[in-house]
């Protein structure tokens, strides 16, 4: 890996020069895995340091341009859109510190989905934060607008960092997602069911579904599905792909 | 295969550090940026970590922030600050903040090389 002008978040920004894949949520409950969603990911400049979005999103966050980032990375995931199977649903990834920030990306959001023929109700959004502090009443207005125009919200990483009790009260989310530490090895360590099982009880009091990502093995997904946990989504099921490749997720 | 993160704010030394260290043999990251640099060292499992004192901008000691950040959330890196600035208060400073060595420029290529080795030897 290299860095170069594109590397630098300005250069990014400027010309846009970030990806989206997709990978599938699947549905386990019936006879064959069945597509619930397409989580769209952000892979920076290919050939840079930040490619990985790991790197990428860190890097933006500690130039404070993760509001413009996350707007670059909507508009990028809506625009792959039309080669998508056709009434799929979508999640796209969002800081809780640019709907605080950035008072119009809930419109932007929904206006951009709606333009690229993608209704506002196959749209999920996923909290993501790594801020320690937001303001309440900016954050809720924002998902205020995003569910009354039919948007899901996701909450990731629950249980981990930020997304703890106060956000979950905050998003009142349609999905909990269970993060890869928690998933990853569950079905040989009780203590991570015993977690797991706490948070899909804490979801079903909140009438939410439950995703859980990243198992290792089939044991965590049997290990996950025996507590009720039906939305697995990981490498072990499918790998991201461009969009033009996604309907090979349908013929699983 | 040892994996280097080499930081400095000047192309051509990030050119040649980085095109001398593939040659010899190790995975080598390079960047001029002090945010780039402390996103690498976050999502990136390197070895070790060669820094400059002073990077363009506006902090002034971005070398000293890098090494602390190395110290406090990867404690199996060694890190090497460089700097045309030494005096025996920085060095101080830069041990204190996490800098396994302070080198002063300037330094070939083989010198650095040869430093880089031993302390990849000793966190064997």
């Amino acid at each position: 890996m290299t860095s170069d002008v594109h590397s630098s978040l300005e250069a990014i920004l400027e010309t846009g020069a970030v990806r989206t894949v997709f990978q599938p949520v699947f549905d386990l409950s019936g006879p064959d895995p069945a597509v619930h969603l397409l989580e769209s990911l952000t892979r920076g400049p290919e050939g840079t340091n930040l490619e990985p979005a790991g790197v990428l999103f860190e890097y933006a966050r500690r130039k404070g341009g993760e509001a413009r980032l996350d707007r670059l990375c909507v508009k990028t995931a809506f625009a792959s859109v039309p080669a998508l199977p056709p009434g799929v649903r979508v999640s796209v990834n969002v800081h809780a510190s640019t709907l605080e920030r950035d008072l119009d990306f809930a419109s932007f959001l929904v206006e951009g989905a709606t333009a690229s023929g993608l209704s506002p109700a196959r749209v999920v959004v996923e909290i993501v934060e790594h801020a320690p502090s937001w303001d309440g009443p900016r954050f809720r207005k924002a998902l205020d607008t995003l569910t009354a125009s039919g948007v899901k919200i996701a909450l990731d990483d629950i249980g981990l960092g930020q997304s703890n009790y106060r956000m979950i009260l905050e998003t009142r989310p349609h999905y909990f997602k269970l993060d890869r530490f928690l998933v990853e090895g569950c079905h040989e360590d009780a203590g991570r069911k015993a977690v797991l099982d706490s948070i899909v009880r804490l979801a079903r009091a909140f009438g939410s579904s439950v995703i859980a990502e990243g198992p290792g093995c089939e044991g965590d997904i049997a290990a996950v599905r025996e507590i009720g946990v039906d939305l697995v989504q990981g490498f072990i099921l499918a790998r991201p792909a461009p969009a033009a490749a996604a309907s090979r997720f349908f013929d699983a | 295969m040892p994996r280097l993160l080499i930081v400095d704010d000047e192309e051509s030394i990030l050119f040649a550090m980085g095109r001398y260290f593939r040659s010899k043999g190790f995975e080598v990251d390079v960047t001029r940026e002090l945010e780039e640099a402390q996103a690498l060292v976050l999502n990136v499992h390197y070895d070790l970590l060669i820094a400059d004192f002073r990077l363009t901008g506006i902090h002034g000691a971005e070398g000293l922030e890098i090494v602390g950040l190395v110290r406090e959330r990867c404690p199996w890196m060694r890190s090497i600050l460089l700097t045309a600035f030494g005096t025996s208060e920085l060095e101080s400073e830069a041990v204190k903040r996490g800098a396994t060595v302070l080198l002063r420029k300037p330094k070939t290529l083989s010198e650095i090389a040869a430093v880089v080795n031993r302390l990849l030897q000793e966190s064997a």
